[in-house]
């Protein structure tokens, strides 16, 4: 059977370059699983787990946002960040996600200033939550 | 004439300059293999970043009228010097800061600064010039985090108004033996430049739309921009002092030589001379 070719790629480094059957993408209108032959298509990553399956074997990972390009034959995944689900440090996690915390009470709630802070908050929690659910 | 003492001292003064230099010299090469690694490993999602772009911007007719990208009158420039921290690279923070100064006085509109790296802030300080903004330990370790709040900062002005131009300033990677100033427009950002590159037309579907995937991926295309200029600073810096610490070591070695040569001259000349007045003392009393 096909196989697709899987890129993961983050600015820093290539995460994941391997053959895989299926990939499944959290897209920002949801999940959606590419398998070969797929067409062509682009969209918006958000937050949270990226599986990777080859034969019965699952690979997770985490992106915090970004891209993803699809295609028949290659997935092509340009996240923000990204890490193995093994990889996650749950107490550097929690650690920013506290620190995230203090410096949004200087915002009200409706202020746009603290949006920024709150995107980053949503992807730490985002982060937690996958490292939890293995 | 200098005494045999001066002379050893100043030999010994010499070998551990150069003890000095060829440890830097080590230092460098091994911060260099580093660098360069980093820069290699951005390569893969800058160049797909730009194939994606290059695909987004060929489906879309004419130039799309996303604000990043909108060029209007210039009056006001935004100038980011990239720099080192440290000095002893030889000509790597002068010939930026030279071609900063030519900028600063062919400018035809005022112009704000920005640094990253300590020698170019200080250089420009010196000159008189007042620094916006600058950037201090950014290149101590170069994030992609870092370089995403920098470009961040600098597209607000941009959308706000501030400025109506960015450039950046920063030294290319050419070789280990060569590094160039190189000067680049940041915003409004050319994504046309990446277009010629598209290879294939493929009709993609977007999600949820092409345009908001291109509002997303602009931003991203500038932070990675940053984020290149500067690891690609750093290799460039470290090649720098590399060259500059290895000349030092052989010009050390050079006078060393010289030095001890001259010593030993010095020396026989003494000898020759202590020898010369024992025996003619000796002529004389055998009278």
């Amino acid at each position: 059977m096909a196989k697709l070719n899987v890129e993961v790629v983050t600015p820093e480094r290539r995460l994941v370059q391997a053959q895989a059957d299926e990939v499944i993408v959290p897209g920002a209108d949801g999940l959606f699983g590419v398998r070969p032959g797929h067409t062509a298509f682009l969209s918006l990553l958000q937050a949270g787990q990226l599986t990777v399956k080859t034969g019965t074997k699952d690979e997770q990972y985490f992106v915090a946002g970004g891209f993803v390009e699809a295609g028949p034959q290659v997935v092509r995944v340009l996240a923000d960040a990204a890490e193995a689900v093994s990889g996650i440090d749950v107490a550097a996690t929690k650690k920013r996600i506290g620190e995230l915390e203090e410096k949004l009470k200087a915002f009200e709630p409706a202020d746009s200033r603290g949006d920024e802070l709150r995107g980053r908050l949503a992807v730490e929690r985002k982060r937690l939550e996958v490292a939890g659910k293995k | 004439m200098a005494s045999l003492r001066d002379i050893r001292k100043r030999i010994k003064s010499v070998k551990n300059t150069r003890q000095i230099t060829k440890a830097m010299k080590m230092v460098s090469a091994a911060k260099l293999r580093k660098a360069q690694d980093a820069v290699i490993a951005a390569r893969p999602y800058a160049q797909t970043l730009d194939a994606v772009m290059a695909q987004l911007m060929a489906g879309q007719d004419g130039e799309p009228s996303l604000p990043l990208l909108s060029r209007r009158d210039v009056k006001k420039v935004e100038l980011v010097v990239i720099t080192s921290d440290r000095g002893l690279a030889g000509g790597f923070n002068s010939n930026v800061t030279r071609k900063a100064l030519r900028f600063l006085t062919d400018a035809k509109q005022p112009v704000e600064i920005t640094t990253i790296g300590r020698k170019g802030n200080e250089f420009l300080r010196g000159r008189g010039y007042t620094i916006r903004k600058d950037y201090p330990g950014v290149l101590a370790k170069v994030t992609y985090e870092r370089a995403r709040e920098i470009a961040q900062e600098l597209s607000n002005r941009f959308l706000a108004g501030e400025v109506d131009a960015v450039h950046v300033l920063n030294n290319e990677f050419v070789s280990a033996v060569a590094q160039v100033p190189v000067l680049a427009q940041l915003l409004p950002f050319e994504a046309k430049a990446a277009v010629q590159k598209a290879a294939s037309q493929v009709d993609f579907l977007y999600e949820p739309s092409g345009e908001a995937v291109l509002q997303k991926l602009v931003p991203q295309a500038i932070a990675v921009k940053i984020y290149r200029s500067m690891l690609e600073s750093v290799a460039a810096e470290h090649a720098a002092r590399m060259t500059a610490m290895e000349n030092a070591t052989k010009n050390a070695g050079e006078m060393i030589s010289t030095l001890t040569l001259f010593y030993n001259r010095s020396r026989q000349a003494l000898i020759t001379k202590e020898l010369m007045e024992i025996v003619s003392g000796a002529e004389a009393l055998k009278g």
